[in-house]
């Protein structure tokens, strides 16, 4: 495992500090810098788990067809053209004719000779192994979406559907709902679907919104303004033991009492494209209709301001807007030097290892060097402050339940320069200039802020230094840290660490103000220092335990 | 800041345009390969541009972008099929920046910018990959597989996993031309004289 880091993204919480690195929550707030988008409005990180998402249109994966909004309701969210997806492996589906291939070489019919079926070239299942199969090569689509509509649970949702929507229709606050409205249980259809389930379930009326209301409503029939609509009977009861098969029913449990072959049971993710319940003998798969995709326009869940807004066509990559964190936020690459060493002992000729080859190389009880890089990505100096989180005393020691002694170290401790050191900034110029040509003159001193490029790429040539800066070239600054490891420690190096970084927010030169891709905003005249801060997660790898605790289960 | 990657200068030759292929690489029928300039051919793949479309004159069977890798024992071979009886290869065209691991065979038809295909991989005949796309390492995507933009495919056969973040692109772009950069001749080789 090469070494990572990982950014955080608060959510909206109401601490800014992140969960300690080896609480399993740890994992689910940090992410790649690459996978977080940043909102100016609020001056703060979003990630995917936070940001409003909205569809801004489908198309689909395989045919690549886009289509529009009106049609995807019709069609049940999956492609109306030739598109299938094989029950058995999930590869799209071929057409193929019933005539196999002729021993003569010339086939002159392009078409082929019906009946038609549909054949998947990598597990070889076929359509005609559950009896479907089709006079035309053409619209297959619509036919296999009758067969989908005529399941019990479609046509039960069809029937409920109608039966709501008068009411849905007469209620004023019907059609396109504010946006702000759609967490609050006011809307009709959840009213209704309230309404019908406290009803219906005994007990469910208390624990409602609207519970007071409701329970009322129970005993009193056509008082409150659910009730006006009428009772709805079920025609089919789903799951029931006259119902056929993937019910739950008694059925399913014949089945499975007289199974022989776990094959003949079709696995979960089998099952899970259907949109129905569907039997769970893998002998009665059915082709599927492939699901679509879609675009997605992303907003900030505070403000709601547009953060990704992708360009309409399908297969572009490009972006109406995209405020992503990289563009504002430093990147930051970690490195371990004599994992360096390691990669070039195990090359070979013709076969570069690559940093994932290699297992754990850090022993307990020893003291390691890393390297933290940083990038700045704004057209303005950064000065940037380290700090680590510390850790709880009791974090992953207490864990392990070892030995007896109460009272333990911390499994290691990390140290880093404490005071602030400068990265110059991003010029478009630099990306493609010679490395060579980029270090500059030697120069020891630490504050030399104010956007002064080059920097000492190596200090002092008698030791090399580990700690502190290593190395300032273009819009980088490397930096120098330590870690020692304690002779009982075991488990990952990880460890939480705050990045504070001060940026003028008022530009001097007035040409470059325009093109600052973040921090124009209109402050004062006087060149005003902001300080944004985050939190990073890095992992420096697994502890190596020492010989005697070999014994000992590792975490993996 | 990722080290070098050293190779060794005799193995290697260098193109005006800066592509650098391997000597350990078996490309056949040079005349009917583009490289696009600063790609990278490893040792060991195998590049067959002699399956050519029947017919005279040129064609050109498969061209590479800019700043591609094509991995250590690669397959790259152009896709064929019979078509009203008659059998032919078709060309096969990779777009700027495609990274394809070690050990993968390719026989696409098509395969877009900014695109990353794994180790141990076959990318079978005729399939599209769409730009930004990425292909995880092991994963076996059948024939005439349609990949679209920004998805994450793995498995056996590959289907799709998740869309990819939405700076891909520029991630992509710098990993590629960063790996250009650091593969670098080896400057502690003892230079032996290359044979020509
Ligand atoms: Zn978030
Ligand atoms: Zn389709
Ligand atoms: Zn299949
Ligand atoms: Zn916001």
């Amino acid at each position: 495992m090469p070494p990572s880091i990982e950014f955080y993204c608060p959510c909206l919480a109401s601490t800014p500090h992140p969960p300690p690195p080896h609480l399993a929550s740890s994992s689910y707030s940090f992410h790649p810098l690459h996978n977080l988008f940043f909102c100016e409005e609020c001056d703060a990180i979003r990630c995917n788990r936070c940001v409003m998402v909205e569809v801004s249109g489908y198309y689909c994966p395989n045919c690549l067809f886009e289509v529009p909004s009106a049609s995807v309701r019709a069609e049940k969210n999956r492609c109306a053209r030739n598109c299938f997806m094989c029950p058995n492996c999930r590869n799209t589906l071929t057409v193929v004719p019933s005539d196999p291939p002729d021993t003569g070489a010339a086939i002159v019919n392009t078409v082929g000779e019906p009946p038609f079926f549909l054949y998947c070239n990598h597990c070889r299942w076929d359509s005609a192994e559950v009896g479907i199969t089709f006079e035309k090569p053409t619209g297959l689509a619509a036919q296999l979406q009758k067969y989908e509509d005529s399941a019990p649970e479609s046509l039960e949702f069809e029937r409920l559907k109608e039966h709501y929507e008068p009411h849905l229709r007469a209620s004023p606050s019907t059609g396109p709902a504010a946006p702000h409205s759609h967490h609050t249980h006011t809307n009709p259809i959840t009213a209704a679907a309230s309404s019908a389930l406290a009803r219906d379930i005994p007990g469910v009326g208390k624990y409602t919104p609207h519970s007071s209301s409701v329970g009322r409503n129970r005993s009193s029939r056509n008082k409150g303004n659910y009730n006006e609509v009428p009772d709805y009977r079920a025609r089919v009861e789903i799951g029931s033991s006259n119902f056929t098969m993937g019910g739950g029913g008694e059925t399913d449990v014949d089945l499975m009492k007289h199974l022989e072959d776990m094959s003949e049971i079709a696995t979960l993710e089998q099952r899970w494209e259907n949109s129905w319940m569907t039997s769970l003998q893998t002998g009665d798969l059915k082709p599927l209709r492939i699901p679509l995709h879609s675009k997605k326009s992303k907003r900030c869940p505070s403000c709601r301001h547009i953060l990704i807004k992708p360009e309409q066509k399908a297969q572009s990559v490009r972006y109406k807007i995209k405020l992503v964190a990289a563009n504002y936020l430093p990147a930051i690459t970690v490195s371990l030097p004599h994992l360096y060493a390691v990669l070039a002992a195990m090359r070979k000729p013709g076969k570069t290892p690559q940093l994932s080859d290699i297992e754990s190389t850090m022993h307990a009880g020893k003291t390691y060097s890393f390297q933290l890089s940083f990038t700045n990505p704004l057209y303005d100096p950064i000065q940037v402050r380290l700090h680590v989180q510390r850790s709880l005393p009791s974090s992953s020691m207490a864990e392990d339940g070892g030995g007896p002694s109460e009272k333990r170290r911390p499994p290691f401790s990390v140290t880093l320069p404490s005071s602030a050191f400068p990265i110059a900034a991003y010029a478009e110029a630099w990306e493609y200039e010679d490395d060579e040509e980029m270090f500059g003159v030697e120069e020891d001193d630490f504050d030399g802020g104010g956007g002064g490029r080059g920097g000492g790429r190596e200090q002092g040539r008698g030791r090399t230094k580990t700690i502190g800066i290593l190395e300032r070239r273009a819009n980088v600054t490397v930096i120098g840290g330590e870690v020692a490891i304690s002779k009982e420690a075991r488990g990952n190096i990880k460890f939480n660490m705050l990045v504070s970084y001060t940026y003028r927010s008022d530009d001097s030169e007035p040409s470059e103000e325009q093109s600052t891709p973040s921090r124009a905003q209109v402050q004062n005249r006087e060149p005003e220092m902001k300080t944004f801060s985050f939190y990073t997660a890095i992992d420096l790898g697994t502890i190596i335990p020492r010989e005697e605790h070999k014994s000992d289960a590792m975490e993996y | 800041m990722q080290p070098p990657i050293y190779y060794s200068k005799a193995e290697y030759i260098e193109t005006d345009t800066g592509n650098k292929v391997s000597r350990r690489a078996t490309i056949a029928g040079p005349q009917n390969i583009i490289l696009g300039g600063k790609t990278i051919i490893s040792s060991g793949a195998i590049i067959r541009g002699d399956l050519r479309r029947t017919g005279p004159g040129h064609a050109v069977v498969i061209s590479l972008g800019r700043y591609c890798l094509v991995g250590e024992s690669c397959v790259m071979r152009p896709p064929y099929k019979t078509y009203r009886g008659n059998f032919n290869y078709y060309p096969m065209k990779i777009g700027d920046h495609v990274h394809i691991g070690a050990n993968t065979i390719v026989e696409a038809a098509q395969i877009g910018n900014h695109v990353e295909i794994g180790r141990n991989c076959v990318i079978g005949k005729f399939t599209i990959i769409k730009d930004c796309a990425k292909i995880a390492d092991n994963t076996f995507v059948p024939p005439n597989t349609v990949i679209p933009a920004l998805s994450l495919f793995a498995g056996s056969p590959g289907h799709f996993v998740e869309d990819l973040p939405e700076s891909t692109q520029e991630m992509v772009e710098a990993m590629a031309k960063q790996y250009y950069t650091r593969f670098q001749p080896d400057p502690n080789e003892p230079t032996p004289a290359p044979r020509r």
